[in-house]
């Protein structure tokens, strides 16, 4: 979706997704500043972060950059997982 | 239907704001469901505590519940998908980060599907990369047992070369790296990631590494024995049937099965099916009637 759509439903202005795309919150996707779905949730998350749980701005660096660690060693497991099971199906 | 928001929040119905607001937040960071990706059961918990909190955060609203002229239900939210649906599933892009394990490639030793694992998470970092790309193939009996090259015509004309590799198997992802989506910027590729499904043959069946086949033998060379060229999946091989075989009677062929990664094969077990010739024959019905068997094959079943 283009920066206008985004705008409208993350309910934030430009200046601040500017802001976050500067600090590296969000990357959106060149040309064109496009985002996804997934830049979307990433907003609501920040914004719940920043509003309901009290989160500074340095801590929502230190957050995100943890839950980016976290969710890269999920995929990780994952494909382990995957590994094993895929691994068990052949005998021997 | 919902619960009583002060006992969700576990503060008494006096609590101040800064109290409801500082229950709240403790309770938030164990239940977000982004915080959480593990735990399927956070979003509805925290779907519970967010109602509870917007109801009692807001003086006006808290008061008339208070007064029991509104209920705990009376502030459903929009629903929502959270971050952790598409960060924390396979091909995600973008964020996720191989920071907190790049430095365990080396764990992976000489283990070739780990270290390949290790050798593609741990790329630095995932920032920016581009998607992955899922494709169905399907493939024919003997060209997943055997391997070999198949090309895939893309929506945009370019046709992908995929290297299928002997043995594979139906459902089996063949991962091609850097063939998905261009990343932003510098940063690489996708993956393309490619679901094979294989269709049935008319007369091998695999079962593990092994190909099973049912011959169809005639009554002579059950009676007499004989030596036969039976089909494998790897060209025809001669085989003896003994004499005296019955229909059932199984023959293994070691080592003429589905090749597998470690260089060894599974083996082709045969089994004979005696059949009658397609018409009926007088001299063999002259024959047969003329001839005296000495026991009954249902021996065993006392009839």
């Amino acid at each position: 979706m283009q920066l206008q759509e985004f705008a409208d439903r993350s309910h934030l202005d430009s200046s601040t997704i500017e802001a976050w795309l500067n600090a590296e919150w969000l990357v959106a996707h060149r040309p064109g500043l496009q985002f996804s779905e997934q830049d979307l949730a990433r907003a609501h998350l920040i914004q719940d972060l920043k509003g309901d749980l009290g989160v500074n701005d340095d801590g929502i660096a230190l957050v995100l950059y943890l839950l980016d660690q976290l969710y890269g060693l999920r995929c990780l497991l994952r494909d382990i997982q995957a590994m094993r099971i895929t691994a068990s199906e052949r005998p021997h | 239907m919902a619960a009583d928001p002060y006992a969700t929040l576990g503060v008494k119905r006096d609590a101040t704001q800064a109290d409801i607001q500082k229950a709240y937040r403790r309770l938030a960071k164990k239940l977000h469901p982004d915080l959480n990706p593990g735990n399927k059961a956070a979003e509805d918990k925290f779907k519970e505590l967010s109602a509870a909190y917007m109801l009692l955060s807001d003086p006006e609203k808290r008061a008339r519940f208070d007064r029991g002229e509104i209920d705990a239900s009376g502030t459903e939210q929009q629903p929502r998908r959270y971050y952790r649906d598409f960060a924390d599933r396979e091909g995600s892009s973008g964020y996720t980060s191989a920071a907190g394990f790049a430095d365990f490639s080396d764990f992976a030793g000489s283990n070739d599907i780990l270290s390949e694992i290790f050798g593609r998470a741990g790329r630095t970092t995932r920032r920016g990369r581009g998607a992955d790309v899922r494709y169905h193939l399907e493939l024919n009996f003997l060209d997943a047992v055997n391997g070999g090259k198949q090309s895939i015509v893309l929506p945009d004309g370019t046709t992908l070369e995929v290297n299928i590799p002997p043995g594979t198997r139906d459902g089996q992802i063949l991962r091609l790296k850097e063939k998905g989506r261009r990343g932003a910027g510098d940063s690489p590729p996708g993956d393309a990631l490619i679901e094979i499904s294989v269709l049935p043959h008319p007369y091998f069946v695999r079962k593990g590494d092994d190909i099973h086949l049912d011959l169809p033998i005639s009554l002579k060379e059950g009676v007499l024995g004989a030596k036969l060229k039976v089909p494998t999946v790897s060209g025809a091989v001669a085989v003896s049937v003994p004499k005296w075989s019955s229909s059932g009677r199984v023959l293994r062929i070691k080592g003429r099965g589905v090749p597998r990664a470690d260089g060894g094969s599974g083996d082709q077990y045969v089994t004979l099916k005696l059949v009658l010739p397609k018409k009926p024959d007088s001299d063999l019905e002259r024959f047969v009637s003329e001839w005296q068997p000495s026991d009954s094959p249902r021996q065993s079943m006392r009839v």
